[in-house]
């Protein structure tokens, strides 16, 4: 039977935010060249990616996100007394932005807060965190924020990024549920750093610090420019790994729930873009209305695509009591994790 | 013809008539169509295909024999 880890915690609510500035495939086309707007909407299945203005940054999203999670009825500031953000852009080195955030919410001092750094898996990883704090008796109401500007790391002229990540936040609420049952978990874990190279800021970390050297914008063979402080993914690698290993932790989930995918109500996959999606469902033969998709017009927002489905699953109605939704976010790292949720 | 070929065209943007063992990819063979292929092979054949060698490939032909002697 299920452990105390996953008992007693479920998902409250989910409040979004994205930035003001909008790119569009025509403004991608004009500035990358070589793509039409309809193909770029065709390989990626995104129309527009959402970009924090200069000078906003992932702890603003978060901010804004948490704003209008507080604006939601039977939410309480008061009330929340842990903070976990998800981030791999913080305002500093340190302190950690999860700190900063307790104080521009004004929320109370005797409340724990910490950052995670993760990415496309975060969601999953800080659910599992939250859950666990709650059912240890830690904490009662768990605010878990993620938050990412992918855009201020990537160059303007790599359109093998540049075509799919957008900046956005969500800041969810977890409490504990006052009749005891699991409504999160169990949860499945993978990590694989050996492949930390294929999705990848080189510079700008202690390994290797921001210089003149790293500076230097090169050409790669697929015509894409980028300089080692800029995002790297390599494509290929990344579509094989999830391709390997998001069924086997799917399977694994299941298992460890003692379901079957005839008991999934829907499953939502880390909102990668339309070819990797198209990929898992067709290997995993998951019929495409148990599938929600989110990413259209607002590309993939990293740790943030997760609860962006699950919040308009939740606001449409469609998420019922009872129901179960099984979620996997797999990505940089190599990290990934799979759990089932409900109401 | 196969699925392979079918899908393959779709990806290279081309009608699957003009595919052949011998058909050369040469620029069109973009890191988009690698990653379009890694699916399309682990769709077809259910097989993981060695990435830096996908990407060596020049012709329809010389992926077939990549999937051929890769281990299902």
């Amino acid at each position: 039977m299920m452990q105390s880890n996953t008992v007693g915690a479920r998902i409250e609510a989910i409040g979004l935010y994205f930035p003001d500035a909008s790119l569009d495939n025509k403004k991608l086309a004009e500035e990358l060249g070589d793509w039409a707007p309809e193909k770029i909407l065709e390989k990626t299945g995104i129309r527009e990616r959402r970009i924090a203005a200069e000078g906003q940054t992932a702890l603003d999203l978060a901010e804004h996100a948490c704003r209008n999670l507080l604006d939601k009825p039977g939410v309480s500031a008061e009330e929340i007394d842990f903070i976990i953000l998800c981030t791999q852009a913080p305002d500093y080195i340190l302190p950690t932005s999860a700190c900063i955030l307790q104080h521009a919410l004004g929320l109370r001092t005797s409340i724990g807060a910490f950052d995670i750094n993760l990415g496309c898996s975060g969601f999953v990883y800080g659910l599992s965190i939250a859950s666990g704090l709650i059912a240890s008796g830690s904490a009662q109401q768990v605010l878990l924020v993620t938050s990412d500007t992918y855009s201020k790391f990537i160059n303007k002229k790599d359109r093998s990024v540049r075509t799919l990540f957008g900046d956005g936040a969500s800041a969810s609420l977890i409490v504990s549920s006052p009749n005891l049952q699991s409504t999160i978990g169990p949860f499945v874990f993978g990590t694989d750093g050996a492949g930390a190279k294929h999705l990848i800021v080189p510079a700008g970390g202690a390994r290797n610090a921001n210089s003149e050297e790293t500076r230097i914008e090169q050409v790669d063979g697929s015509g894409n420019v980028r300089s080692q402080d800029n995002l790297f993914m390599d494509g290929a690698a990344i579509m094989a790994f999830t391709l390997a290993e998001v069924p086997k932790a799917f399977s694994a989930v299941l298992l460890k729930a003692g379901l079957v995918i005839d008991d999934i109500d829907y499953v939502v996959f880390h909102q990668a873009n339309a070819f990797m999606l198209s990929a898992l469902r067709k290997k995993m033969k998951i019929p495409e209305e148990k599938m929600p998709c989110r990413f259209e017009n607002v590309g993939n927002t990293v740790s943030s695509t997760i609860p962006i489905v699950i919040e308009e699953l939740m606001a449409s109605g469609k998420f019922q009591p009872g129901q179960k939704i099984a979620l996997v976010g797999f990505g940089v790292g190599l990290s990934w994790s799979a759990c089932i949720i409900s109401l | 013809m196969s699925e392979f070929y079918e899908g393959l065209a779709e990806i290279m943007e081309v009608d699957v008539s003009e595919l052949s063992t011998d058909y050369e990819f040469g620029e069109a063979w973009d890191s988009l169509a690698v990653v379009s292929t890694i699916a399309l092979i682990d769709e077809v054949y259910d097989k993981a295909v060695d990435i830096q060698l996908l990407q060596d490939c020049k012709t329809v032909g010389d992926i077939e024999n990549l999937i051929s002697k890769t281990d299902g």
